[in-house]
C-alpha cells in the first residue's frame, strides 16, 4: 500500500512557560492509502489538534506532516489553501453547513473554489446526493434537514472535490448512535467501493469497532496502534 | 452566480439590521443629489443670470482686451468671425458690441456712465436687453426724421440727469483715433432699476456707436450662447483654432473671479457633503464589522474548505456592495421624482431676486446625470473602502481559531 500521511515527531503546545500546554508531544505515524483510521482517546487527548495539523488548518511547533510526500507544514497560506481545497476534505462534530446556502449548494460551493465547470458541478452534486441517501432534498437549507441529514451533507461536501484523504472530527459525535452508525455506513462504504482514505476522531466505541485501525491518544502521544 | 446567491443571502440573515443599514445609504444617497441639484441648480442659475443677462457663455476679443480693455483693440475681421460663428451649429446666437467710458449731460448736471454698442437685433439673441426694457421702447438702429439715433439708458442715470423718455442726452467720449466724440442722443427706453448692474449704461445702437467713437465696422467683442453651457469651454477650444488671431474665452476666464468662487464654495460644500457620507459610512462598517464576528466560525469552515484569504474579502466586499447598490437603486426611486420636480418647480422664494430689473422667484434644482452619479460614485467608492478592514479581519481569521470559536 502507498503510504499517504506520514507525521514525524510532531509537537503542538499552546501558550508559554507556566500555562504552558503540550497537546502533542513527538507523534510519528504513517497512514496509507485506503485506511479507514480512527484516533481514540479521551477528551484532551490531542485527537483533534492532530487532526487540524493534517488537514494543514494548524501549524506545528515542531516536527513534519507530509501529505502524499508534501510537507504541508512548511507550505505558505495560499498554498496551503489550495492543497486543503484540492486533497482534504473535512467533517467537522458541529456539521458546520453554511447556512445561507441549501444541501445542493453546500456540496457545489467547494467546487466553485477549484474551477469546476458548472455542468461537472451539477453533475457531482447528484452523484453525492445519491450516495448519502440525499436525493430529494438538495433543495432544502441546513435549518430543514436533521442532524442526521445536515452531516450526510458533510460528507458530500467533504467527497465533491474528489480529496485523497476525508479528515473527519468527531462526525458522529451530534447523532443519536443509530443515526451514527448509518453514517458511518456510508462512510465505509465509501472506503471499501472508492478506495477513499479516512481519517477519523471519536470515542465512541461502536464506531471504533467499524474501523480498520486505532491509534489511541493519551496524553499528546500515541499510546496504542492497532490494525485489525 | 453561487458567490453571488451567497452574497445576497448574507445579507438577508441580519433583514432588520441589513434594513436600517440599508436605509441610512439610502437616505444619506437622497440627500446627497438632492443637496448636489440644488448646490448645482443655485450656481447654474447664478451662471444663467450673468451669462444670459450680458456676458454670454463665450466671448472674442482682440489680444489682452478682457483685462486690458482699449478703444483701439478692435475686432477688424468681422466677416471671419461670422463665418466660424455661423459654421459652429452648437452657437445658438451671437452679437457684436463695443464699449466705451463716456460722460454723460443732459442741462447742467453731468455723470460718468459707459456707453455699449448693440446690434438691436442680434443683441436679443445674446442677452436680457429686451426684457430689461422697464420704461419706453426697445431702440431699433435707425436714426429719427431728425437724424438723432435713440438711445437706451440706465435707470440710475436716467434719475441722477433727470432725464425721462423722449428726452435728449448729450455723450462725450473719446474716439479711437483720439478725436474728442461727442453727439447728442433721444431717450426711448429706460433699462432696469436703480440696482441693476448697467444702472449708468447707456446702450446705443451698434452702427451709431461706432461712428461715434470712431471706430468704422469695428467691434471690440462679440458674445454669444451655446445650446448646451456645460460645453462652453470645449466650443471655446474649437473656435480658438478657427480664429488664431483673436482670443475666444469662455465665461470662467471673462468672470473669473466669480468662477474661483464658485469652484471653492462647490468644493466646501462637496467637503461638508463628505463628511456627512463618511459618518453614515461609520455606521455601515460597524454592521460589516459585527456580521464578521458573528460568521467567524463559518469563515473558518470556509477556509477549512480551501477558500483563499482573498476569498472573504472579495465575499465582504461583494456583500457591501450588493447591499450599497440596492440602497442606492432604491435612493434613485426616491431622488428621481424630488430632484426633477426641484428642477422643473423648484422651491418658491419668500421675495423674489431682481437681478438687472428680471426677477427670480424660484431657486431650483439641478436635474443632470452628474447630480445622480457624482453620490453614487462617492458612496460606491466608500462603501469599497469601508468593506476592506472587515475583509481584511476575516481574511486574517486563523481556520483552527475560527473553528473552535461560537
Amino acid at each position: 500500500m502507498t503510504k499517504l500521511i506520514e507525521t514525524k515527531d510532531l509537537c503542538r503546545s499552546f501558550g508559554s512557560d507556566e500555562t504552558l500546554v503540550v497537546a502533542l508531544d513527538h507523534v510519528s505515524v504513517t497512514i496509507e492509502e485506503g485506511e479507514f483510521t480512527a484516533i481514540i482517546g479521551p477528551s484532551g487527548s490531542g485527537k483533534t489538534t492532530l487532526l487540524h495539523l493534517i488537514g494543514g488548518l494548524d501549524e506545528p511547533s515542531s516536527g513534519s506532516v507530509t501529505l502524499s510526500g508534501i510537507n504541508i507544514a512548511k507550505m505558505p497560506g495560499r498554498q496551503v489553501s489550495d492543497f486543503r481545497r484540492d486533497h482534504i476534505g473535512f467533517i467537522f462534530q458541529a456539521y458546520n453547513l453554511i447556512p445561507v446556502l441549501s444541501a445542493e449548494e453546500n456540496i457545489e460551493y467547494v467546487m466553485l473554489l477549484q474551477g469546476v465547470s458548472a455542468r461537472e458541478r451539477r453533475r457531482r452534486v447528484k452523484e453525492m446526493l445519491k450516495i448519502t441517501g440525499l436525493e430529494g432534498l438538495g433543495k432544502r437549507r441546513p435549518a430543514q434537514l436533521s442532524g442526521g441529514q445536515q452531516q450526510r451533507v458533510a460528507v458530500a461536501r467533504a467527497m465533491a472535490s474528489s480529496p485523497d484523504t476525508i479528515l473527519a472530527d468527531e462526525p458522529t459525535a451530534n447523532l443519536d448512535s443509530k443515526t451514527g452508525i448509518s453514517l458511518l455506513e456510508v462512510m465505509r462504504d465509501l472506503n471499501q467501493t472508492r478506495g477513499m482514505t479516512f481519517v477519523f476522531s471519536t470515542h465512541d466505541e461502536k464506531i471504533m469497532e467499524r474501523a480498520t485501525r486505532l491509534i489511541h491518544l493519551h496524553d499528546g502521544a500515541i499510546d496504542k496502534d492497532e490494525r485489525k | 452566480m453561487l458567490i453571488f446567491k451567497l452574497a445576497f443571502r448574507n445579507i438577508l440573515r441580519q433583514k432588520r439590521r441589513s434594513l436600517l443599514t440599508g436605509l441610512s445609504m439610502t437616505g444619506g444617497y437622497v440627500l446627497f443629489v438632492i443637496s448636489i441639484s440644488m448646490l448645482e441648480g443655485s450656481w447654474g442659475n447664478a451662471v444663467d443670470i450673468f451669462t444670459l443677462d450680458h456676458t454670454g457663455h463665450i466671448q472674442i476679443h482682440k489680444g489682452n482686451y478682457v483685462k486690458r480693455p482699449k478703444i483701439y483693440e478692435t475686432i477688424v475681421d468681422r466677416e471671419e468671425v461670422e463665418e466660424a460663428l455661423a459654421g459652429e451649429a452648437r452657437i445658438t446666437g451671437y452679437a457684436p458690441r463695443v464699449y466705451s467710458p463716456t460722460l454723460a449731460y443732459s442741462g447742467d448736471k453731468t455723470s460718468p456712465a459707459f456707453l455699449i454698442g448693440v446690434d438691436p437685433v442680434l443683441e436679443t439673441s445674446v442677452s436680457r436687453l429686451l426684457l430689461k426694457v422697464s420704461d419706453g421702447t426697445y431702440f431699433d438702429a435707425a436714426p429719427n426724421e431728425d437724424g438723432y439715433s435713440q438711445a437706451m439708458i440706465g435707470a440710475g442715470l436716467a434719475s441722477k440727469l433727470k432725464l425721462g423718455l423722449g428726452d435728449e442726452i448729450v455723450l462725450i467720449a473719446q474716439g479711437a483715433d483720439g478725436s474728442i466724440a461727442n453727439d447728442i442722443f433721444i431717450i426711448s427706453a429706460i433699462i432696469g432699476n436703480k440696482t441693476s448692474f448697467d444702472r449708468f449704461a447707456v446702450y446705443l445702437p451698434l452702427s451709431a456707436a461706432q461712428v461715434f467713437l470712431s471706430l468704422g465696422a469695428t467691434v471690440h467683442e462679440y458674445a454669444m450662447l451655446v445650446s448646451n453651457r456645460n460645453h462652453n469651454e470645449a466650443i471655446a477650444s474649437d473656435l480658438q483654432v478657427l480664429l488664431p488671431n483673436l482670443t475666444v474665452s469662455p465665461w470662467q476666464k471673462v468672470e473669473e473671479s466669480f468662477y474661483r468662487t464658485m469652484q471653492s464654495d462647490r468644493q466646501g460644500n462637496h467637503f461638508s457633503m463628505g463628511i456627512i457620507v463618511f459618518l453614515v459610512f461609520i455606521g455601515v462598517l460597524n454592521t460589516v464589522l459585527m456580521s464578521v464576528l458573528e460568521r467567524t466560525r463559518e469563515f473558518g469552515v470556509l477556509r477549512s474548505i480551501g477558500c483563499h484569504p482573498l476569498g472573504l474579502v472579495k465575499l465582504i466586499f461583494l456583500e457591501t456592495q450588493m447591499l450599497t447598490w440596492l440602497s442606492l437603486a432604491v435612493g434613485g426611486l426616491i431622488a428621481l421624482p424630488l430632484v426633477f420636480w426641484f428642477a422643473q418647480y423648484g422651491i418658491l422664494l419668500p421675495q423674489p431676486i431682481d437681478v438687472g430689473g428680471v426677477n427670480f422667484q424660484h431657486m431650483k434644482g439641478e436635474f443632470s446625470s452628474l447630480v445622480f452619479f457624482m453620490p453614487m460614485t462617492f458612496i460606491v467608492g466608500a462603501a469599497a473602502l469601508i468593506s476592506l478592514p472587515p475583509g481584511i479581519r476575516a481574511a486574517r481569521i486563523l481556520p483552527r481559531d475560527a473553528l473552535s470559536s461560537h
